[in-house]
């Protein structure tokens, strides 16, 4: 069966199904199990299928701003470090110890402790060639995973998903927040970005009339899902050929009816999840906090979600970088640590693996006002049951000779980390994801 | 290239179109109006806006505080608890004023006398994204906006340079702190890659260098104005997109909007704006044309863009994404229902991923596509009740969900935000003032007139059918049918396209 034929039958039948009388407009469970057999042809593919209920799951955390790769897995005993950073280095006695020369910053307490019980691991160094020191260029190639200088549309989560499940709900992507990150974009359009689960539903009605709801609900639907071979009824010439053209695969009017479908379909499932499960852990009552709680609860409800998307603002500390760093990274450490003790007593921590990535780290000195520029390499953490735990890569050299205009050289590229999670997490082979063949790094 | 519009397409589906994208549309009588001047004379009254008075009054504090500072620096010798309270007060009242300066925009764009101008107003806003959050100043954001508006349609190359001496950009992008022992390189940055030429166009070295010619450039804190420090500058030879010499910040703006790519850019964009679609690179060629033939002002290019076959085009017309400020901005005109206080309107857009004063980084807003996800397309299908009919569940809701980052520090200011929205009524939409007796009263006239006012476009056949069977299941039509149809009608995807 071709894509373009499942995708074709999957949104017919979800339309006849949200259409039909005998239903509620809200999608039942079912309905995941009734696409795998409706579409069991997906099933011989080599990969496995991705939905199921002990799955692994990849949680990417994005650490937006830059992270400072230097002031977070600190080099302590480096004098280049305390050097190039006369205020803002940390001395060895400040810091949370790894060994003999490299400690984490002494807000991540929390990283120490799953450091310590061998569920975390730091890939050191981690960058790519030709590294680009614009925010929004450079979030756009981890995003996308392409080379420096290529621009790509898709996302490389997007890519896993056109190659992996034709035919799942759009749940099987959940991206915490009112915002679609283009990691998530693909051929077609999967995943749900959510950043409130109560909020997540059409409310339809008249205030105060629930009397007329039913009305109003069964209206809504029929003038939101319409049938795909309707574009001939519009009369009159130039509107008709306006239609038609905006009927063409990712036109914009097109992809808003999707989004609707796919809305409703997610709508319920994700509403009776979220209320459904309770958080065990005390989260800190932060944005990614929150964020992190809700992935637990759906996690532990059973969504058959294989990628969560969650992320943490503020890290371009061009200014006074001392106490935001230090607040940002206690968020991070306190966060983690909580959504892992979660799993824990779910008994789902062995399912799922944390991955943080930021666009890039920052100068190795610091500027003239207390704070950092952007720069290049950086590092990434690797957090869960099953993660493989300990320091991994290698850090760059911080020598003035060795640095690229000031910056740290990159070691480990980070296509081979994204490589490593694909094919020994997901369980897919990365070429067709990534375009080409890298080395994976081990990262279980 | 820039075809001239032909007379023979002018209709009210074009001069809707024109005034949807030129301005922030408006109510069938508006389009009339427009149909009736021909498209010249449309263009002309939109473009040439000068021309029309416009009397709206500064907010109260929108002057120089020149007594700020020194009231600030009086604090040091307080003691930290004197310190605490008034440092809060200043965020309170800085709050306060940045949510009086949305309104004051807001009603600028939707019953001000030129909307052109306050499209393009937005246009800047979001090409030179520049953030409350970190200028935390809401005098400093008011004289960014009217630099805005008073530049609209002028000057790309003094646009640029005044923009590069604004007091909300030189916090912005940390220029206020540059000096030549070490240059912050923030702003020469944007400046070549998000501002005038785009990503290729310069190399690393023409930033770090430029970032020394620009040092120098900062804010006096004290008059609250711009300044050149002599001895912050490094006086030393810069070699800056292939030109050398011991240039100043002027002499960075003038180099850089001398690139040929200059003029490419910023068309690209103002054409992507406008017409919603990239422009290809033949017309991209074309309108750079226009911008240099003009001497790099916007007017002249904007009159021929708004004139042209190529912005009235089937891929064109109807096809954008509204943003959430167009969204509220053009519901709000089409209802023609007053404006809600600031807050509310705020709370509205916010939800849907778009905050005036507040961009998320110096990019701006992505827009386009990725206004719609599914969680912000169910925002928008649930707030059209708070516009229809004055519903204000949604703006708790929203309230509640996104607490901004001052009411999750301080639990009392979402309270008294809540309590604040209990006490406030909003009005509903009243349909005797949208539609005619026959309008009400006849179905058919009914949805003929919906489509007409909302989406100047007919509905598709199961859409119309869907509409019709609602308004049979009713009886007779009355005035809630009317706005449980209208309430329908933003509820379709093709409400949220223009």
């Amino acid at each position: 069966m071709s894509d373009s034929t499942t995708l074709k039958t999957r949104r017919e039948f979800l339309r006849t199904t949200l259409l039909g009388g005998a239903l509620t407009w809200t999608v039942p469970t079912f309905l995941a199990n009734t696409f795998t057999a409706l579409h069991a042809a997906a099933a011989d593919r080599a990969t496995q299928i991705v939905t199921g209920k002990d799955a692994p799951i990849l949680v990417v955390l994005q650490l937006a701003g830059g992270n400072d790769g230097l002031n977070t897995v600190i080099p302590f005993a480096n004098d280049h470090y305390h050097k190039a950073r006369p205020s803002l280095g940390l001395k060895g006695d400040r810091v949370l110890k790894l060994n003999d020369t490299i400690g984490l910053h002494p807000a991540l307490v929390g990283f120490k402790a799953l450091y310590d019980a061998g569920q975390l691991g730091i890939v050191q160094g981690v960058g790519y060639p030709n590294p680009n020191r614009s925010h929004f260029r450079s979030t756009d190639i981890w995003m996308t995973a392409s080379d420096a200088d290529r621009f790509e549309n898709r996302g490389w989560i997007g890519r896993y998903f056109d190659a992996n499940c034709d035919g799942c709900d759009p749940t099987v992507g959940v991206a915490v927040g009112r915002q679609m990150p283009l990691a998530f974009a693909g051929k077609q359009p999967k995943g749900v970005a959510l950043d409130n689960p109560a909020n997540y539903r059409f409310k339809g009605g008249a205030p105060a009339s629930a009397g007329e709801m039913d009305t109003t609900d069964e209206s809504f639907k029929k003038l939101n899902f319409v049938m795909e071979d309707d574009g001939s009824a519009n009369s009159g010439g130039s509107i008709g050929a306006i239609a038609g053209q905006m009927m063409e695969a990712g036109a914009p009017l097109e992809f808003i009816e999707r989004t609707a479908l796919d809305a409703q379909v997610s709508s319920d499932q994700i509403r009776a999840l979220a209320s459904k499960v309770r958080n065990t852990a005390n989260y800190p009552s932060s944005q990614l906090g929150s964020s992190l709680g809700l992935v637990a609860r759906l996690i532990g409800g059973g969504l058959a979600t294989r990628v969560f998307y969650v992320s943490q603002g503020g890290y371009d500390t061009h200014t006074n970088q001392g106490g935001t760093h230090e607040r940002l990274l206690k968020d991070l450490a306190d966060s983690v640590k909580a959504f892992t003790d979660d799993l824990k007593s779910q008994g789902n921590h062995e399912r799922v693996l944390v991955m943080t990535f930021s666009e890039f780290g920052r100068r190795v000195a610091q500027n003239g006002s207390q704070g950092t520029d952007h720069g290049a390499a950086s590092a990434m953490f690797l957090i869960g049951g099953k993660a493989r735990s300990g320091l991994l890569g290698e850090y760059p050299s911080l020598a003035p000779q060795d640095l690229h205009q000031g910056d740290l050289k990159f070691k480990v590229d980070f296509r081979t980390v994204y490589a490593g999670v694909l094919e020994q997490w997901l369980r897919t082979p990365s070429e067709p994801v990534l375009g080409r063949r890298f080395t994976p790094l081990n990262v279980v | 290239m820039l075809m001239p519009l032909s007379a023979a397409r002018w209709n009210d589906q074009t001069a809707a179109h024109l005034l949807n994208r030129a301005g922030f549309g408006g109510p069938p009588a508006e389009i009339e109006q427009l149909v009736a001047l021909g498209p010249e004379g449309a263009v002309n009254r939109l473009v040439d806006y000068e021309q029309i008075p416009d009397a709206t009054k500064d907010p109260e504090w929108a002057r120089p505080d020149p007594e700020r500072l020194q009231r600030l620096a009086a604090l040091r010798q307080k003691s930290e608890e004197e310190r605490r309270l008034a440092l809060r007060e200043e965020q309170q009242l800085q709050r306060q004023r940045i949510m009086e300066l949305r309104g004051w925009w807001l009603r600028r764009m939707v019953s001000g006398p030129r909307p052109l101008q306050e499209k393009l107003t937005l246009f800047w806003h979001g090409h030179f994204a520049t953030s409350v959050e970190k200028v935390r100043d809401a005098y400093y954001m008011w004289r960014q906006n009217e630099l805005f508006r008073r530049l609209a349609s002028g000057s790309w190359p003094q646009l640029l340079a005044e923009v590069g001496k604004d007091p909300a950009m030189l916090i912005w992008l940390d220029q206020a702190q540059s000096r030549r022992e070490k240059p912050n390189e923030n702003f020469a940055r944007e400046l070549m890659e998000l501002f005038a030429l785009g990503e290729g166009h310069y190399t690393e070295k023409d930033v770090t260098e430029a970032a020394r010619a620009l040092t120098g450039w900062t804010l006096d804190r004290a008059t609250q104005k711009f300044v050149e420090r002599d001895r912050a500058h490094d006086p030393g030879s810069k070699t800056i997109l292939g030109r050398t010499g011991n240039f100043t910040g002027d002499d960075v703006i003038e180099i850089v909007v001398a690139q040929p790519q200059a003029a490419r850019f910023i068309t690209g964009k103002l054409w992507h704006y406008f017409a919603g679609v990239r422009p290809d690179a033949a017309l991209n060629d074309a309108l750079a044309a226009e911008l240099r033939a003009a001497g790099m002002n916007f007017k002249p290019l904007l009159r021929k863009l708004f004139l042209s076959e190529e912005f009235y085009a089937p891929n064109v017309i109807r096809t954008q994404v509204k943003s959430p400020v167009q969204w509220l901005v053009m519901a709000i005109r089409q209802l023609e229902r007053p404006l809600p206080p600031p807050q509310v309107c705020h709370t509205l857009t916010r939800s849907l991923g778009q905050e005036l004063f507040q961009p998320p980084n110096v990019k701006g807003w992505d827009g386009g596509l990725t206004w719609i996800t599914t969680n912000n397309l169910l925002t928008r299908y649930n707030e059209a009740a708070t516009l229809v009919y004055g519903d204000l569940g949604p703006v708790r809701d929203a309230m509640r969900a996104n607490p901004n980052r001052a009411a999750a520090q301080e639990p009392r200011l979402q309270r008294r935000m809540e309590e604040r929205l209990d006490r406030l009524r909003l009005a509903g939409v009243d349909p005797e003032k949208l539609f005619t007796v026959d309008e009400r009263f006849k179905k058919e006239e009914l949805i003929a007139a919906l489509e007409r006012r909302f989406l100047q476009a007919p509905l598709r056949e199961t859409q119309r059918q869907a509409l019709r069977q609602f308004l049979d299941a009713r009886g007779a039509t009355d005035n809630d049918d009317i706005l449980g149809a209208i309430r329908l009608i933003l509820c379709t995807p093709d409400y949220q396209l223009t």
